[in-house]
């Protein structure tokens, strides 16, 4: 058995800000473990900016930058975790900065700042258009730097929890096959977000809600899990990002007749409104018929009106995303785009601190030693939609605040252990996937899950199509038990791999759909056609879904209330959500 | 649809065994080499084994030859591949030891950013600034290209000295340290050029082939960045260096003979001071230089004393010139110490 004082699981922002801020303490031994090096987390792929009132551009204030992400969340943000995000994001950006961060410059040698939807200051910090590369390959550098210990390549299996107390975790060794146990006092999920599931996304290949799913077979409940972006400017087809940075720098967005449409939904921001609005406009220009392409399933990006030079400087990325991915330059044509799933505001439930707990049970923490960070948590400082720059700005301030959590407890922690009966649930895993020998593929599985997330539980949902898309996911879980896979061999077999994540898309998927089933309204990122409107008496509340005990056919949803008790100023009130 | 045949150098670790083995993959208009990698994955061969994660060139998982270069699979596509039809050959990056199938050990590769101590060394005597150091645009636009390397590996895997250089911290690192050298919140500028100077492996061991600035795809520049540093070192004083010496020796032999010379260029990398004053290490480099000198003579590569007469009277006049006219010209990518200084000393204030 291997061991570490902590350890932390994923290596994008919010597990390396973490693992830096534990190692601050020489007698502490931290570890990173994570399925892809670090260099290749998800988050290096975010591209627009990182939120921060610095105030370089125009004024701001935190509680300005609050109260754009309490609104832009349709007020389901819970008030004492973006209150902590908008306070202390000034200074965790001059940390980073001082740490080497390739942040762009404006005229006065101050860190850049610009426009971002949902936001009503330039406040997006960035580097170019490449800004999670800027920020991981510099967090990447300073663990090298402090010599922390990194499992890369290596996939966790299962979290171990034991009476309440967290034990540690099941891993798989990439290179070698071997499965090791590894006990912790403290663990942390800085593991990602869950967009894999939709035929359309953004998400890379490895963002397939692993860490969700483990916490979830460990008895924590998840939360809010049916609240996923779509953003609106994907390429058509793939869905890979266009920064909204275009937006920011000022790109149109137009129908099949020329027109910039967002007049007739958000005429106050028009391409500026935050995501989950400019994605249903979108949609809903589709289904009018007013679609672009021979697919009429796309609308026109034209950056044009940003003029070349500017283009070129600030947004080189989207310039060659849509060369290379889309054959289009930017430069002569306007870009089709269509909205693609991209970020998962549900999650992992925790506090400000990172400590899983399970909210509304007067903060006695659930499980002993477990935190959370980053996307695959959900403390929330999202709420219903996430707006843009502020998924970097969360992992960065909250991945700190969980190191520090972590400081302030670990020392008081028991050592852990875990015996071969801990592991067996792991193993047995592997076991049935590299023996199993039934006729069902996962390429072909996880290719119909996807079409049926996308077209049944996507930017606009209803009852009966949500039903269907249910009983759907249920009969991939039934198919999946009859696979087999090609590769039975123990170096890097990716064959095995891809069969894990799909159970755990598969887990997942049937989790979003229960909850926005149940959800009967429309907020944020949760559009229901069969309930427009959002309904504070009865949904204003965070859900909780808890995977089904014996007998019980899905999984079992709780409600609990959305933090209204910020510490340093009043709560903003519940507001009509226009702009 | 369209048939495209792949040709791909497959390895297995169980059986030790290498191979190539063809797939046809239908593809569709804008189709990339890694949707048809996937292609083969899912519905031909699971056992196939790559790396890739983000798919549109960011996170520098899939870099790995195709026809022959290293490139991202993911950003490039089969239409652009497949010249006249032929079938698209895919293979493991170069320089790097096989794992399985198209997946390479990346250790070599990583483990030079960690000898090159690629990571910012903050100021230890003083405090950060309250808020951020202050850098001018243009200085932040000098470096940048140098940032945004995505560890890919693609310029190792094709860099000609690698191929031979186990020592050879490779085009990505050495841009990197670059990158840190330029940058004016680094507190080790010093001690980084005279590592690179000195160390074996480091900024004059490139052989300026520019396989780097063809393989990267992004818009890192590494040769350029070890040119820059050269000139750097050499500005900073590191010159008392083999490197040095062998640039300076075989720049004097041109410029006095019009030519190459091969009999003096040893001496002058070792250092004449050093082997007049009995340096044990600098014997040892001039014995080491025998063999490939014996080689060089026996295939009359060495000119001997009697032949290493060089231009005539006219033709070294005109190479004077040459030298005169490029040591006029700045290089573009010179930086004026002097305002470099007084940059570094508002940047190190902050507010």
């Amino acid at each position: 058995m291997l061991q570490h004082d902590v350890l932390i699981v994923g290596s994008g922002l919010a597990g390396m800000r973490a693992a830096l801020e534990v190692s601050s303490d020489p007698t502490l031994d931290v570890a990173i473990l994570s399925k892809v090096h670090p260099l290749r987390s998800h988050s290096g792929a975010a591209q627009g900016g990182i939120a921060a009132s610095l105030g370089n551009s125009a004024e701001d204030s935190w509680d300005l930058h609050m109260f754009d992400t309490v609104k832009g969340g349709d007020y389901l943000v819970d008030q004492d975790a973006a209150e902590v995000l908008t306070r202390e994001g000034p200074e965790n950006i001059f940390e980073l900065e001082h740490m080497g961060c390739a942040f762009s410059r404006d005229d006065e040698g101050r860190v850049a700042q610009r426009r971002f939807g949902g936001h009503t200051a330039p406040r997006a910090c960035y580097a170019a258009d490449r800004t999670g590369h800027a920020v991981l390959t510099v967090l990447f550098e300073q663990l090298l730097r402090r010599g922390v210990k990194v499992y890369s390549e290596w996939y966790a299996l299962d979290l171990v929890v034991k009476d309440n107390v967290c034990q540690g975790l099941v891993a798989y060794d990439i290179l070698s096959g071997q499965i090791e146990a590894i006990s912790a006092k403290a663990v942390m999920f800085g593991t990602g977000g869950y967009g894999r599931a939709f035929r359309v996304t953004t998400n890379a290949f490895a963002s397939t809600g692993d860490g969700v799913v483990m916490a979830y077979r460990a008895g924590i409940p998840l939360e809010d899990m049916e609240f996923v972006q779509f953003h609106p400017t994907g390429l058509q087809g793939s869905g890979i990002l266009l920064s909204e940075a275009a937006r920011g720098e000022g790109a149109h967005i137009v129908n099949s007749d020329g027109f910039r449409f967002m007049e007739d939904y958000a005429p106050g921001r028009m391409e500026l409104a935050p995501r989950d609005i400019v994605a249903r406009a979108e949609q809903s220009e589709i289904e009018a018929g007013r679609g672009v392409t021979a697919l009429r399933d796309s609308v026109f990006m034209d950056l044009r009106p940003i003029g070349e030079e500017r283009i070129r400087y600030a947004l080189p990325s989207v310039l060659h995303l849509a060369r290379d991915f889309a054959g289009i330059d930017p430069l002569d044509a306007p870009v089709p785009i269509q909205p693609t799933a991209h970020y998962s505001m549900g999650g992992i439930p925790c506090d400000i601190n990172g400590q899983v707990r399970i909210k509304d049970l007067d903060g006695a923490p659930e499980i002993t030693g477990f935190f959370a960070a980053g996307e695959a948590s959900c403390v929330s400082v999202h709420g219903a939609n996430r707006l843009g720059t502020n998924s970097l700005l969360e992992a960065v301030v909250m991945g700190r605040r969980a190191g520090r959590g972590i400081l302030d407890v670990v020392h008081d922690l028991e050592p852990t252990s875990i015996d071969e009966g801990d592991m067996a649930n792991a193993v047995g895993e592997v076991d049935h996937f590299l023996t199993a020998d039934g006729s069902q593929k996962v390429g072909e599985i996880r290719a119909e899950l996807r079409d049926t997330m996308m077209d049944k539980c996507g930017v606009f949902r209803d009852d009966a199509e949500l039903k269907e898309c249910l009983s759907e996911v249920k009969d991939y879980q039934e198919r999946f038990k009859h696979i087999s896979i090609d590769d039975h061999g123990s170096t890097f077999n990716t064959d095995l791999l891809d069969a894990i994540e799909l159970g755990h898309m598969l887990e997942y998927s049937e989790v979003i759909t229960t909850g926005a089933i149940a959800r009967q309204e429309s907020r944020g990122g949760h559009a229901r056609r069969d309930f427009p409107d959002r309904d504070d008496e009865n949904w204003h509340r965070h859900t909780l879904a808890y995977r089904p005990q014996e007998g019980e056919d899905g999984p079992r949803l709780e409600y609990c209330a959305v933090n209204m008790e910020p510490r340093f100023r009043e709560p903003f009130p519940l507001q009509e959500r226009t702009y | 649809m369209a048939q495209q045949e792949f040709i791909i150098e497959r390895y297995n670790p169980d059986t030790d065994e290498s191979y190539e083995e063809s797939f046809n993959v239908d593809v569709q208009p804008g189709q990339t080499v890694l949707d048809s990698l996937n292609a083969i994955k899912w519905d031909q061969d699971g056992t196939l084994s790559f790396r890739m994660s983000c798919r549109h060139a960011i996170c520098g998982s899939c870099a790995m030859k195709v026809n022959g270069q290293s490139m991202l699979s993911c950003q490039t596509q089969v239409d652009a591949a497949a010249e006249r039809g032929d079938p698209i050959r895919v293979g493991p990056q170069g320089n790097q030891n096989v794992i399985k199938d198209l997946v390479v050990d990346v250790n070599k590769f990583l483990n030079q950013f960690e000898r090159a101590e690629t990571w910012l060394e903050p100021y230890e005597d003083q405090e950060p600034p309250e808020r951020e150091y202050r850098q001018k645009v243009e200085e932040f636009d000098h470096w940048s290209h140098a940032s945004t390397c995505i560890h890919c590996g693609a310029c190792y895997s094709d860099c000609t000295v690698a191929a031979v250089d186990e020592n050879f911290l490779g085009p990505a690192a050495l841009a990197k340290a670059y990158r840190f050298v330029m940058d004016s919140r680094d507190s080790k500028r010093e001690e980084r050029l005279q590592f690179l100077s000195e160390e074996q492996g480091g900024i004059w061991d490139c052989t300026r082939c520019y396989m780097c600035v063809q393989a990267c795809p992004k818009d890192v520049l590494p040769m350029d960045a070890i040119m820059e540093l050269r000139t750097l070192a050499i500005e900073a004083g590191h010159v008392n260096n083999h490197g040095v010496r062998h640039h300076k020796g075989f720049m004097s032999g041109v410029r006095k003979r019009g030519r190459l010379d091969e009999m003096m260029l040893p001496v002058q990398s070792v250092g004449i001071g050093r082997l007049l004053t009995g340096n044990l290490a600098a014997h040892k480099e001039m014995m080491d230089y025998t063999p490939g000198a014996i080689r060089l003579l026996k295939s009359r590569k060495l000119l001997t004393i009697a032949q290493r007469h060089g231009a005539n009277a006219d033709g070294r006049e005109q190479i004077e010139r040459i030298f005169e006219e490029v040591e006029a010209e700045k290089h573009h990518h010179d930086v004026d110490a002097e305002a470099f200084g007084a940059e570094f000393e508002t940047a190190i204030g902050g507010h």
